[in-house]
């Protein structure tokens, strides 16, 4: 029972934020975006720096993803699996 | 909707303190008794006293109050050990346990009626996940130095311009994320518990939730404190 409870909170912890950190990226770009375009060149880019913000802020969305599987817990299972 | 009633706001009320009607006080001295720092204080006051009271004379043959800290702490360590090394769990596990107990009692402490949770406003959530957001980029800075940048620079040298906005925004995205999930998690919990106990508080409707808000409280305080423990280590480590 401890030792489920052990690992239900590594999973927890290491794959439970996998949601919130991927739409805070992509809200993060767009918000940089947007900030660029309307304060920074007072509206006269717009709206493509909205549009490029977006797009970073997608793949460092997908990028966070990436991560995660590398993160140390995924890589002591790979061993825990070989041993 | 009915304002939950708050213990030391109805004390510090009594007192002639001003009590601020919304969330946000507007003096400085309203704004020192919000709910939510005063909830704070409380919880820093219970650590302490518990602290004392079972602590104060430690023996070799631990007592009780004495074995459940020994048994918390010792946990912890070993936990920090694992994941980020034992140097830095030296210099940092005071920060971090602190967080962890200060996390989880005042998560639980929402779920007695007449306190609230200091945890669920984002002024508090966002205070921690600042000193740890700045800590570890501090730790990256003293173990590369300038050669820090190369964790936000990417493997291939040709790919600079496209993957520095990206490490850029998902480093920042943690800040983000870190905050409002705790925030979030522990203001729906208290949200609910509230409406339900208006509901239908007579009919024992918030127990349920009571169950999964243990439950939710015990698991947040555990992710924020292994993703801070997560983020030092990435900090510390090699740039791939």
């Amino acid at each position: 029972m401890a030792k489920l409870s052990t690992e239900m909170v590594s999973l927890l912890g290491n794959y439970g934020h996998i949601g919130f950190t991927f739409v805070a990226a992509i809200f993060i770009g767009l918000g940089g975006g947007i900030y660029l375009d309307e304060h920074f060149f007072d509206g006269s880019t717009s709206p493509w720096f909205t549009f490029i913000g977006l797009a970073f802020g997608v793949f460092a969305g997908f990028k966070s993803l990436f991560d995660i599987l590398r993160t140390p817990a995924a890589k002591s299972k790979d061993e825990d699996s070989e041993e | 909707m009915e304002h939950p009633i708050l213990f030391i706001s109805l004390i510090l009320e009594k007192l002639g303190l001003p009590i601020p009607h919304g969330p946000i006080g507007h003096g400085f001295l309203e704004k020192l008794c919000e709910p939510y720092m005063t909830y704070t204080w409380f919880v820093m006051i219970f650590l302490v006293v518990v602290g004392k009271l079972t602590l104060s004379n430690i023996e070799m043959i631990p007592g009780k109050g004495q074995n459940f800290w020994e048994l918390l702490i010792g946990g912890m360590y070993d936990f920090f050990d694992a994941n980020m090394g034992r140097e830095l769990t030296e210099k940092l596990f005071p920060m971090i346990a602190t967080f962890a107990l200060y996390i989880a009692v005042g998560n639980l402490i929402g779920l007695i009626p007449g306190f609230m949770s200091p945890t669920s406003s984002i002024n508090t959530t966002l205070a921690l996940t600042a000193i740890v957001w700045v800590t570890h980029h501090i730790i990256g800075i003293r173990a590369h130095g300038a050669a820090y940048i190369k964790h936000f620079l990417g493997p291939i040298p040709v790919l600079i311009p496209l993957m520095l906005p990206i490490e850029l925004i998902s480093n920042i995205a943690r800040l983000l994320s870190l905050s409002i999930r705790l925030f979030g998690n522990i203001m729906a919990k208290e949200t609910l518990l509230g409406i339900l106990f208006m509901l239908a508080g007579a009919y024992f409707a918030p127990l349920p939730i009571m169950l999964l808000g243990v439950l939710v409280s015990l698991v947040q305080a555990m992710v924020f404190v292994l993703l801070t423990v997560v983020y030092f280590g990435q900090a510390q480590e090699h740039a791939h």
